[in-house]
């Protein structure tokens, strides 16, 4: 079980990130979609991550990321050293 | 802003056959750089009719850009192919062991050097201009590592080329692919190790999200990648460029961009593709027929 804090707070962050309406932002929305990413703005992405929740990314870790709720997982799991 | 016209953007493919450039590699270690120049002369007069594509964006750059009459325009063209197919003779006599036989003037401020110098990593911007490959041996005097950034059409080129010579390059690439983002964290983890990451800020690709900035006194769009890398992952850049100057005689120019950090948070990319922008619209200016990008580049 994810922490709805958590979840706020990533929610929160994307939302300002990249500039969208953060009621948009569901758990099953597929994340690149929504968020309207490109291979440019997942640098800002990684950043985001790395700045917000203080560990290290690596390509593989988006690699079956495609909804918000895959996304909270990961963020989640890696928080709690995973 | 996505560019839809193929002839607006470059498609990542680049002419010259392993054969052609095999023969004029013979020649250079044979018979010297002058025989392979005087062959080059024959050569580019095939190109004009064969490459119309090139010899059409040359010829609009020359009326256009820098309102050159119909037969300056003419000798121009031959010129820009003579220039390039120069620089690329050149490039495989540096780097078949005679440098020695070449001048190379540096115009490296302290500051550059400082940064070079640095265990930092840094984003080395160049461009589709001059001959800035002939200059990658010369970073080795600071014993940092080079990583080439480059669509992996181009690599798999010169892959090819050095495959054939069985010899390997002085720097190692990082290929960009269409269906891969992992040459962002390679950039990424290059730039954290205190590589250098060299990056050309002129040629857009295909679906390259881009900018239109006044370059030369027409619009011209650039791509934004080179410099929201740069500007994201935080890493100093220089701007540099190699340019021909006389026979033999290379002049490396080097320009440290500002610190960004005071600009909002997009508007970084857009000060550094500006400054990006001065710069080699200075050089270009100086050394107009060393521009070798071959594709409708300005949105006249």
């Amino acid at each position: 079980m994810i922490d709805s804090a958590l979840i706020e707070k990533i929610n929160k962050i994307l939302a300002e990130e990249f500039e969208v309406d953060v009621a948009i932002i569901k758990p099953e929305a597929p994340l690149m979609e929504t968020l309207d990413l490109d291979s440019l703005d997942l640098v800002d992405m990684v950043v985001l991550i790395e700045h917000n929740f203080g560990f290290t990314v690596k390509a593989k870790d988006f690699v079956g990321i495609k909804s918000f709720e895959d996304f909270y997982q990961f963020i989640n799991s890696r928080m709690n050293g995973a | 802003m996505e560019p839809n016209d193929s002839n607006k953007n470059w498609n990542g493919k680049s002419r010259g056959g392993t054969l052609g450039y095999l023969s004029f590699v013979f020649l250079i270690k044979k018979f010297g750089v002058g025989a392979a120049y005087s062959l080059l002369a024959f050569v580019v007069i095939y190109y004009i009719p064969f490459a119309p594509k090139a010899t059409s964006s040359i010829w609009m750059y020359s009326r256009k850009i820098l309102e050159n009459g119909r037969f300056k325009s003419l000798k121009f063209v031959y010129m820009n192919f003579f220039s390039l197919g120069q620089s690329i003779i050149d490039r495989v006599a540096v780097s078949s062991g005679k440098s020695n036989e070449y001048i190379f003037d540096f115009s490296e401020p302290d500051d550059v050097r400082k940064i070079l110098n640095s265990p930092e990593g840094v984003v080395i911007i160049g461009a589709h201009f001059g001959n800035w490959e002939i200059g990658s041996p010369f970073f080795d005097k600071y014993s940092k590592e080079m990583m080439v950034v480059m669509m992996d059409y181009e690599y798999q080129n010169i892959k090819k080329i050095l495959e054939t010579q069985k010899k390997v390059d002085t720097f190692r690439v990082i290929p960009i692919t269409d269906n891969s983002f992992s040459y962002l964290f390679e950039i990424r983890d290059a730039l954290s190790k205190g590589k250098y990451i060299a990056i050309q800020g002129d040629r857009l690709s295909k679906s390259e999200k881009h900018l239109d900035m006044e370059f030369m006194g027409y619009k011209a769009a650039f791509p934004l990648g080179p410099f929201v890398l740069a500007t994201r992952l935080n890493a100093p850049v220089v701007f540099y460029f190699a340019v021909r100057t006389g026979y033999k005689r290379y002049k490396f120019e080097f320009a440290l961009a500002r610190d960004y950090s005071c600009e909002a948070h997009k508007m970084k990319e857009v000060a550094l593709m500006k400054d990006y922008v001065a710069t080699l619209e200075r050089v270009v200016q100086e050394y107009p027929e060393q521009w070798y990008n071959y594709y409708n580049f300005w949105n006249t």
